[in-house]
């Protein structure tokens, strides 16, 4: 059987190809696959028929639970043939159907059919509830695909969403069901599932899995209140609608419920809400048959009723109610589809579709005439016809199990009104004359023909000569739904009967509908409420509020203001942290105090935090960028202080150059402009400040009264000047021990000026710095060639002697850049950059790729070593140790005076523009 | 191969490439040739590292300078970091040939290369490293190279959107620094696997609740989970759309392979952790947000990108349902899907560029008839649509089925609530999106015929997500190595 | 000495937040190089105060004595480089909004570049 379902796959995809080059047979071409593929079921026939069960499977991805495993038994045999023999029948009939398509879009609907043909065939073949689960949803995407088929009309498009948005929220309550039952049991097999029922319903879990099992299975199978999707979906080709939407598809929720009966059947509300259900579907399905307007919508909602009319069935008990199941779906496939053929064929020969507008077609489509008359009689249930042996057995199944009247008067009446639906799709279109003559786009073509005709034959002959079918398919499925061996008989007539009896009711009442339905229909027509309240309607109020809904708090959320976000993400910090804090259940530590207050750091500590205050308060940007800077400046002090040179130094150059910067930035904003807050905003924002501060300060007292001291510092102490060589132990870690994280800083830097290039001004703004750069005063233009060579020189020394002593490369580019600033704020960013020689970016870049190439070399080392081992040569004698890490400084070196410099030459000529 | 070398050439190979990039910014072809070569190089050695790292045997870890494990800073091929470069690799090489018809001469010369090449070499290191310090590093690098993109587009710049994006970044930034800081005053080591084995056996203290705090929000900021999502929306516009992409498919998930990190390894939140055990609750409560307000935001979107944006957070979302689960099996869907959203985030996001390119608009409303034109676009496209939708048999439908599962197993069914109403409004948003984008045709605008770079860039993609799905069991395989590596980080060391 | 630093961190990050809050870009923007000095800061304290010696190893000896912690000085080097290239970086990008809106209010730039609200009252697609 998976030989078979790949050959499905792989010929799904590639027959339609052939249709690309063929005219008119291409239908009988296509209909080879699934032709043969019934051949190739029917040759299991035997195996079915005893009874037995044909499985197969591989272990795909057993961690997940999935494995490829696929049974045949009578039940899923039954669909097969179904699901094949339809199929083909589709197929020829298409071909003839979509004559006035493009190749290309005909190919693409047979591969979609065929496809479609395939997702069947798995889904029922399928043991492994995920690998019918993949197979449920492909028949979702791909009826999605069908009903859209013609997709530049706006109302196929609505009706495939529609489709799939119901089809897709119950794939996804199977899914759930699946998932719970796995949880439950262990496993993922159906036959699993279905033997270890009572297990699943004991579990408080039981009753969601069965709900959400329902759910998926009336959301398939247009049970209310789910059903407004499927008249929507005759959008559809016809040829499509004949075979997911009447035959096949829908019939896959009665499968699943079908299958879990077993388990459905061991709780006591699973057999009454399927009841209920049903019932209500049937009346409101009844209804809306008797309001259609056309053809394919009056059939869609008979389809509804029917579908009711199966659930009903597999809600009731007993081997009756099997029976009568299976033999209702058989019959019903056949006569819906070979009526939804003839629906076709009118409305491809006429381009109507209305039935009131139709009539006398009987003498321009005979043939078609013939197999609608046929299937018709099938459908109202008169004998001999298929369709009647079904009837009876209904009724027979509710009369014989635990029966109440209320659905039997239900069946009766949808059944009534069934025959008239019957009788008005066959009787308007064909023999009753029209209201104004119809014009013929053709007459009848064999492709079209054939199909229903053949369909309507089998619903007579089958009933005449019912002996293999019964044996092959019919009593192998009911079997297996049933669980135990069940007395099958299908024959035209069972004599006089209380069945016989309820069935003359139902034909009298239909023929009264039939008699009266242009009456009845006009009247239910006007009824608006129906309309209005109908649940199609209320889904798409409801969607459409959402949507609206949802842009509205799109809105909200997105307001634009930049304070409200931020505000939102310091609250979020300070909330989480504050509430991570209290919920910790731990106790706040405070740190001893250690040693003399030093009186000179608090003062410092002090101006550091005054000159924050300072910042936030002043309302003149200039006194705000002092304030910082005065910030700053202190913390370097306090570094300083606390036995961090390096990081002094760099704090120091950092923020002159900020300063600097900036001053540049101020020198074109207005210093001084309104207060972007209210008053009642800046109280909220001191609120909100205070607190993170709050926060963090109690995070900082308890990290220091847990302070633990760094094996990784004490490491680093002991090895910088043996395997470092050198004595600044910061440094080293910086262009050794942690030349990685250097690396990756560098590479920021580098970015940054890549940034540079493309928001700031290249050539505009030049001629006129270059201008006032003129106008400089005599002196600072002098002074400034020194000042740039002494400056040049001190960031060369501070290069070259960071490894023992405070300096290193970066504070070594920040000083060259110093340089370079003084001489471009003298001379003009043009000049400066000709002293410059290159460009920035392009020193950027080579210091960049110096960095990463200095780590290289070591890993060249016999033996292989780590990227950025530095490597060592002894010249001897004065000159000192050198290393790959004074390359790595140099790269550093390059790229802080590149990125720096572009940024500054940048902003000069932006600020002059 | 030796380890040192394959675990360095991932970030190694693009950043040299960036270097060179900045020194051929005037040549843009040569610049293009050496991009493509990059990440050809990252791709073919990351799956070197790959195999080498699921062969079984020891740990391949590098510590740059040959210094000691614990001391120096270190890179480990530890899953999912592998898994993940590989797919980050993956994802810039297609990006790179789509894009080889999206970025003229003009973006590369501003230096367009050098920053994707610098971000991806940064998305990489973050996803190698052992060092949380390095991390951070790895982190501005991405974010100052993210806002290089954004801004790259001098006449079209959207100043708001990168000064939101900045502001949010060195917020973020500065978070996520001073959680560090308080975890290595606390512990006195960036180690992450020394770190792992003191934190996660040890009830929180105040200042390690606190640092755990900073962490989570700073994380969670740079990838994008409510309420400090909404500087990403915006953010993902103004870049040309390859950028974008990349953005969408790489810089979210690092930061929540950073939550992964943090709270899967170093508090061992899905192992029985207590370190950081009192944040759990609030995982949930972030992830239900996430999910359900970012997948209802998506309906109402008209411009494509957002409505993509809005995925992208939303399947974030996902993720850290998974992790709030707080069990090993959620920790492993949290990989899966993290791998799974990464390939079709960026494949939407080409896709949406494509249809721009075809019918000159970004706005759904006024898109249409891409499919009459490039038939062969609607089956490359229509895969990470059905992912995303969650859809078998594509990768997006096991994903979707672990964190499900996970939640199901451990009876967390207010989240598994979020998560399939979250998953009903997806499959809304992607069938509209489909249905408005391919099928509507506009009658006096036909679209045009797209550029065979485009596709194959897709179509790269589409294949491996389609690869994903149809053998789900080797991507869940390496997620319950990672789910493993992470609980147990702390016995590495 | 260590609570009186934790003090002065915190108090700057709260200065430094309250800056951040404002519409003014410019102010912004110090506000966020504030705030990158205020973490450095605290980053300082995670280092310790058990010692004020610089972390170099005097002439002749072979190792480090009792000296402040180098590791956390060498983090906070980095850290004020990035907060450098990023407050530069945000330099630019303020500077670039003043030359395209002659404003530094940022409700000005939003206004600029705010996604179609307009747009989003017209029906959502419905395909």
């Amino acid at each position: 059987m998976l030989i078979i379902l790949l050959v499905s796959l792989i010929g799904s995809c590639l027959f339609p190809i052939a249709s690309r080059w063929l005219g008119r047979g291409a239908g009988f071409l296509m209909a080879l696959l699934p032709f043969g593929l019934l051949a190739a079921f029917v040759a299991s026939a035997p195996v079915v028929e005893r009874g037995w069960v044909q499985g197969e499977g591989i272990v795909w991805a057993p961690s997940l639970g999935f494995d490829i495993t696929v049974r045949l038994d009578g039940f899923s045999f039954l669909f097969c043939l179904l699901i094949t023999g339809i199929g083909g029948l589709v197929t020829i009939y298409a071909g003839g159907y979509l004559t006035n398509k493009s190749k290309a879009d005909r190919a693409r609907f047979f591969t979609l059919i065929l496809l479609f043909m395939t997702a069947m065939l798995g889904t029922v073949l399928a043991d492994n509830l995920l690998l019918m689960i993949l197979f449920w949803e492909a028949t979702s995407i791909l009826s999605f695909m069908l009903i859209g088929f013609d997709h530049k009309s706006f109302r196929a498009r609505r009706a495939a969403n529609l489709a799939l948005q119901v089809t897709a929220a119950g794939g996804l309550a199977l899914v759930l069901a699946v998932l719970m039952i796995g949880h439950v049991i262990g496993t993922y097999s159906m036959a699993e599932a279905t033997t270890r029922g009572a297990e699943i319903v004991a579990h408080p879990l039981g009753t969601p899995i069965l709900l959400l099992i329902m759910l998926a299975a009336f959301t398939k199978s247009a049970q209310f209140p789910f059903h407004f999707w499927l008249p929507n979906a005759m959008q559809a080709p016809t040829p499509a609608s004949a075979y997911l939407h009447s035959a096949t598809m829908v019939k896959l929720g009665i499968y699943l419920l079908a299958r879990f009966e077993p388990v459905i059947a061991q709780t006591e509300w699973g057999r009454p809400l399927l009841v209920g259900v049903a019932c209500v579907t049937m009346v409101v399905a009844a209804v809306q048959a008797l309001r259609a307007e056309s053809f394919k919508a009056a059939l869609a909602y008979s389809t509804i009723a029917s579908l009711g009319i199966l659930v009903l069935l597999v809600g009731l008990d007993g081997p009756r109610a099997s029976v009568a199941m299976i033999g209702f779906l058989f019959a019903h496939a056949l006569y819906k589809a070979a009526l939804f053929f003839c629906a076709g064929s009118v409305l491809h020969a006429t381009g109507k579709g209305v039935l009131r507008s139709l009539g006398g077609l009987r003498k321009t489509l005979p043939l078609t005439a013939i197999a609608c008359a046929g299937a018709s009689l099938s459908m109202a249930g008169i004998p001999p016809f298929l369709g009647f042996v079904s009837k009876e057995f209904l009724f027979e199944a509710q009369l014989a199990s635990s029966w109440e009247l209320v659905p039997l008067a239900i069946a009766v009446l949808v059944n009534a009104v069934m025959v008239g639906v019957a009788g008005v799709v066959t009787l308007r279109p064909f023999f009753m004359k029209p209201a104004k003559p119809i014009e013929m786009l053709h007459g009848e073509s064999f492709s079209l023909v054939t199909p229903p005709l053949v369909l309507a034959m089998m619903g007579l002959t089958i009933s005449l000569d019912p002996e293999w079918i019964t044996r092959v398919a019919i009593r192998p499925a009911v079997i297996a739904v049933y669980g135990q061996p069940v007395e099958v008989t299908l024959s035209a007539w069972h004599g006089l009967t209380p069945m016989l009896g309820l069935s003359a009711v139902v034909v009298t009442i239909g023929v009264l509908i039939i008699r009266y339905w242009k009456r009845i229909h006009l009247m239910l027509r006007s009824r608006e409420r129906i309309e209005r309240y109908s649940v199609e309607s209320a889904w798409e109020r409801a969607l459409f509020r959402l949507v609206h809904g949802a842009a509205r708090l799109t809105r909200v959320i997105e307001h634009g203001d930049m304070r409200g976000y931020t505000g939102m993400a310091v609250i979020t910090f300070t909330a989480v942290a504050a509430f991570s804090m209290l919920a910790s259940g731990a106790g706040l530590r405070v740190p001893a105090i250690e040693g003399p207050t030093r009186v000179a750091e608090i003062l410092i500590g002090l101006v550091a935090v005054g000159g924050a205050i300072v910042a936030a308060r002043s309302r003149n940007l200039l006194s705000a960028l002092v304030g910082a800077g005065i910030t700053g400046f202190a913390i370097a002090i306090t570094f300083l202080f606390n036995g961090a040179p390096d990081l002094a130094l760099t704090q120091f150059t950092v923020e002159a150059l900020i300063v600097v910067l900036l001053t540049a930035l101020l020198l074109a904003l207005p210093l001084r402009s309104a207060d972007t807050r209210s008053g009642r905003e800046h109280s909220v924002d001191f609120l909100i400040a205070a607190a993170f501060g709050l926060v963090m300060f109690v995070a900082l007292v308890d990290m220091a009264a847990g302070h633990a001291s760094s094996d990784a510092s004490d490491w680093f102490g002991r090895m910088s000047y043996v395997a470092g060589f050198g004595s600044n132990v910061v440094n080293v870690i910086l262009v050794d021990f942690r030349a990685f994280d250097t690396m990756g800083e560098t590479a920021v830097i580098a970015m940054a000026a890549v940034l540079a290039g493309s928001l700031l001004a290249r050539r505009r703004g030049a001629a006129r710095d270059e201008a006032k750069a003129r106008t400089v005063h005599y002196s600072l233009s002098t002074a400034s060639r020194l000042l740039f060579w002494l400056l040049m020189l001190s960031s060369v020394i501070i290069l070259l002697r960071g490894h023992n002593e405070p300096g290193g490369g970066f504070v070594g580019g920040l000083a060259a850049s110093l340089a370079f600033a003084v001489l471009s704020l003298a001379h003009g960013a043009r000049s400066a950059e000709r002293v410059l020689r290159f460009q920035p970016l392009s020193l950027v870049g080579f210091g960049l790729a110096l960095c990463i190439t200095s780590g290289i070399p070591g890993m060249l080392k016999p033996g292989g070593a780590p990227f950025l081992t530095h490597l060592w040569w002894e010249p001897g004698g004065i000159l000192p140790k050198l290393g790959t890490t004074m390359l790595f400084d140099i790269g550093v070196y390059l790229v802080v005076l590149g990125a720096v410099l572009s940024f500054l030459f940048g902003l000069q000529k932006e600020a002059a523009r | 191969m030796a380890d040192a070398v394959l675990l360095i050439i991932p970030v190694l190979a693009p950043l040299l490439a960036a270097a060179g990039a900045i020194l051929l910014r005037r040549r843009p072809r040569a610049s293009e040739a050496l991009t493509l070569g990059a990440f050809v190089l990252t791709l073919l050695f990351s799956v070197a590292l790959l195999i080498r790292a699921s062969g079984g045997g020891p740990l391949a870890v590098t510590v740059f300078g040959g210094w000691p494990v614990g001391i120096g800073v270190s890179f480990t091929a530890r899953m999912p970091g592998v898994a993940l470069v590989v797919v980050t690799s993956l994802i810039a090489l297609a990006v790179a040939i789509y894009s080889h018809a999206a970025i003229g001469g003009r973006r590369r010369f501003a230096g367009h290369d050098a920053l994707i090449l610098a971000m991806v070499g940064a998305v990489n290191g973050a996803f190698l490293t052992g060092d949380l310090f390095n991390l951070y590093v790895w982190f501005e690098l991405a974010l100052l190279s993210a806002l290089g993109l954004i801004s790259i587009d001098r006449r079209q710049m959207q100043i708001g959107a990168a000064m939101r994006y900045a502001t949010f970044g060195i917020v973020g930034a500065s978070a996520i620094l001073a959680g560090i800081g308080i975890l290595y005053g606390i512990t006195g080591t960036l180690d992450l696997s020394v770190l792992a084995a003191r934190l996660a056996p040890s009830a929180p203290s105040v200042a390690t609740a606190a640092a755990a705090a900073l962490l989570l929000g700073g994380f969670a900021l740079k990838s994008g989970l409510v309420p400090v999502h909404v500087y990403l929306p915006s953010s993902y516009g103004p870049a040309p759309i390859s950028v974008t992409a990349i953005f969408a498919g790489l810089l979210t998930k690092m930061g929540f392979y950073a939550l992964l990190l943090v709270f899967a390894g170093l508090f061992a939140i899905g192992s029985g952790g207590m370190g950081a055990a009192q944040l759990k609750p609030l995982f949930g409560w972030i992830a239900g947000a996430t999910m359900l307000l970012c997948s209802l935001a998506a309906l109402a979107q008209n411009d494509m990108r957002r409505l993509l944006a809005y995925h992208v957070i939303a399947q974030v979302g996902y993720m850290m349902a998974a992790l709030a689960v707080g069990t090993r099996a959620g920790v492993e869907a949290a990989v899966f899907y993290m791998i799974h959203s990464m390939i079709v985030q960026t494949n939407l996001f080409l896709g949406a560029g494509a249809i721009q390119r075809a019918t000159g608009s970004w706005q759904l409303s006024t898109t249409g008839g891409v499919l009459r034109a490039n038939p062969w676009f609607g089956v490359v496209f229509a895969v990470p649509i059905l992912s995303l939708a969650g859809i078998p048999p594509l990768s997006g439908f096991w994903a979707k089925l672990l964190v499900f599962r996970a939640a199901i197993d451990a009876g967390d069914f207010v989240l598994l609530g979020a998560g399939v109403i979250a998953a009903i409004l997806t499959i809304f948003s992607a069938a509209l999106f489909w249905s408005a984008a391919c099928w509507k045709e506009l009658p006096n605008r036909p679209a045009k015929r797209l550029p065979p770079s485009m596709l194959v860039g897709m179509g790269v993609l589409s294949a491996a997500t389609v690869a994903i799905g149809l053998a789900p069991g080797m991507v869940h395989a390496a997620a319950q190595l990672s789910a493993g590596a992470l609980a147990n980080m702390g016995l590495l060391g | 000495m260590t609570v009186f630093y934790a003090f002065c961190a915190a108090a700057i990050m709260a200065c430094a937040v309250h800056m951040v809050l404002s519409r003014n870009l410019m102010r912004s923007l110090l506000g966020l190089a504030l705030l990158s000095t205020g973490v450095n800061l605290a980053l300082f304290t995670a280092g310790g105060f058990s010692s004020d010696q610089p972390p170099i190893i005097a002439a002749g000896a072979k190792a480090l004595g009792v000296s402040a912690d180098p590791l956390a000085q060498a983090l906070i080097l980095t850290a004020i480089v990035i907060g450098f290239a990023l407050t530069v970086v945000l330099a630019a990008i303020v500077m670039r909004a003043w030359r395209a809106t002659r404003s530094v209010d940022a409700r000005d730039i939003d206004a600029l570049d705010q996604p179609e609200p307009a747009a989003a009252e017209a029906e959502p697609p419905h395909g």
